[in-house]
């Protein structure tokens, strides 16, 4: 109930502020909570880290592009194919990367995303390194409407799968300990697929009314490594295996970047270095990123009053 | 003849050119605990693992309520009826204790509040009732033996396979746990169960297979396999009457 509130609550906010450049940082903040979301779901529930989730993303703005370029197909609808476009490429993607662990897994998702970069890079259809244009359609409150719409949808969807359902806890058992899980009865292979296409298809989505929004899509901005990588900062920073966590996490990740390059941008040498250590420190100071530290602290207040142990807190 | 709740029918893992199991055949009946013992590497854990599904056995057949299971997935075979613990304890370490029981509990009771029931039903039979809140990595070796114990039973198991439950803890904790595995026959689980510990095993057991170097090499009530000779050269070597008159 209070996250429809918070949903409806959020989507006055584009009907009140009406300025360009609000709304244009608006929808970017909401574009990035959906993509640090659906990358915490493999790696904080599954506890498997995709280097590779920009593909989605890209597969997403790039499907989307071509079907209204090419074949005339109304956004709505094609941004919807670029979500099935992207979960079908993670069903195919995901059956022999999803064998692969830690350090592998992470490397072999980093690798399809290079070489679906690639791809999009070389052929014709794509526009190559010149990218596409789309249709402008200038009117910056239905992106920010649609954003959080889909953005929202997500958000609930993931909620109810991951923290109401056994399924949120059926993937953190994988996570906890893969060969343990067999033993209960859990299939981890069907679960991981399961799980892998259900974070591809939103960011796929997420892609689609990203190329709709900015008119432009290129091989850079949509398959590079900074869509994945920033994804994956915000949700380190928030606090992985939470829903919350990564939602605070790309709010502050993203609100200092846009203070940056708009109030400090004399010093943009800085950005990258400031931010780097800022990301060591969280790593170092606060491993369970800013959500999961308030949370332990929470827990470690009730279990002092019950007189219980504390636990060592787990590095990630 | 009642029909046997597992049956191996000359069962083998090879690794490479190293025969685990050779051609180990038995039966385990409905109501029964049967003891696996032997030396260490004698291929108790390896039997284990084959029967519930984790290893490929390289020949034979394993029927499981008369179906044939052989090289079928673990999940298939919880699914079935046969619950597992594992020597190196696998806890959910980052879940609490109830989440442990409780993401086992899904797999006969998909509803979460049946789920949540069958869990606490669980915690409180295993008597972690008071830690259910505390992350399963707080628990002592003993708690997490049992959490293990919970796990397997939170499946509603037909089957239970016990790998060294009691092992490594002290007096009154094994004391506790054979009482609990007691309770658990009381229940009307048929029990497999491997241990080193001679006492509990010669108390708790109905049967005993003895394997060595992947081979049985006697079978019996626990009387009996005491009294064997051949069970006495594998576990003090082969020093002949001095040492079988030992410990007969």
């Amino acid at each position: 109930m209070w996250i429809l509130l918070v949903i409806a609550g959020v989507g006055i906010v584009p009907a009140v502020m009406t300025d360009a450049f609000f709304l244009r940082l608006f929808t970017e903040a909401l574009m990035w909570i959906g993509l640090a979301i659906t990358w915490d779901l493999m790696a904080g529930y599954v506890g498997y880290l995709n280097f590779g989730h920009g593909v989605s993303f890209g597969i997403g703005a790039y499907t989307t592009a071509l079907l209204m370029i090419r074949a005339g197909v109304p956004f709505w609808l094609a941004a919807l194919f670029g979500g099935v476009a992207a979960g079908l490429v993670a069903l195919v993607s995901g059956w022999p990367t999803l064998r692969l662990r830690g350090a592998y897994f992470a490397i072999g998702t980093w690798a399809l995303n290079r070489a679906v970069g690639q791809l999009a890079l070389v052929l014709e259809v794509t526009g190559g390194p010149d990218g596409m244009r789309l249709p402008p359609f200038l009117h910056p409150q239905f992106f920010s409407w649609v954003m959080l719409g889909v953005v929202g949808a997500t958000f609930l969807v993931l909620w109810l799968l991951l923290e109401q359902a056994p399924f949120g806890l059926k993937l953190k058992a994988i996570r906890e300990d893969e060969s343990g899980s067999l033993a209960i009865g859990l299939n981890p292979a069907k679960l991981k697929l399961q799980a892998y296409v259900l974070s591809a298809v939103p960011a796929g989505i997420i892609g689609g009314v990203y190329a709709y929004w900015i008119t432009f899509i290129d091989p850079a901005s949509t398959l590079g490594d900074l869509v994945t990588d920033q994804a994956v900062v915000m949700a380190i920073f928030g606090g992985l295996g939470t829903l919350i966590g990564p939602v605070i996490g790309a709010v502050l990740f993203f609100g200092f970047k846009t203070y940056f390059w708009a109030y400090l941008s004399d010093y943009q040498v800085l950005y990258l270095i400031i931010l780097g250590l800022a990301i060591a420190a969280t790593v170092f100071f606060l491993p369970d990123g800013f959500w999961g530290t308030i949370a332990r602290r929470q827990e470690g207040r009730q279990a002092l009053r019950k007189g219980m142990a504390l636990t060592e807190p787990k590095g990630r | 003849m009642v029909e046997p709740v597992l049956k191996l029918e000359e069962v083998c893992v090879a690794f490479g050119g190293l025969m685990a199991v050779d051609t180990v055949s038995f039966q385990v009946a409905p109501g029964e605990i049967v003891g696996l013992i032997g030396p260490n590497g004698a291929g108790k854990t390896t039997v284990f693992n084959a029967v519930s599904g984790y290893y490929r056995p390289t020949k034979g057949r394993i029927t499981f309520q008369g179906r044939d299971v052989t090289a079928r997935p673990p999940y298939e075979l919880a699914a079935r009826g046969m619950g597992r613990t594992f020597q190196i304890v696998k806890p959910f370490a980052g879940l609490s204790v109830l989440e442990n029981i409780l993401v086992a509990s899904y797999l006969r009771y998909p509803r979460q509040a049946e789920a949540l029931a069958k869990a606490w039903e669980v915690l409180r039979f295993i008597g972690l009732a008071d830690r259910a809140d505390l992350p399963a990595a707080s628990l002592t070796l003993s708690g997490r033996k049992r959490l293990e114990v919970g796990k397997a039973l939170a499946l509603d198991p037909k089957l239970l396979l016990l790998d060294e439950v009691v092992a490594g803890l002290n007096p009154t904790e094994a004391d506790q746990t054979v009482q609990l595995i007691l309770k658990i026959r009381e229940a009307g689980v048929t029990i497999l169960i491997v241990e080193h510990i001679m006492r509990v095993i010669m108390k708790i057991s109905t049967r005993i297979i003895v394997l060595n170097y992947g081979q049985m090499i006697a079978e019996g009530t626990p009387d009996a396999v005491a009294r064997n000779r051949q069970v006495v050269e594998a576990y003090l070597g082969e020093s002949g009457d001095a040492a079988a008159g030992a410990t007969a």
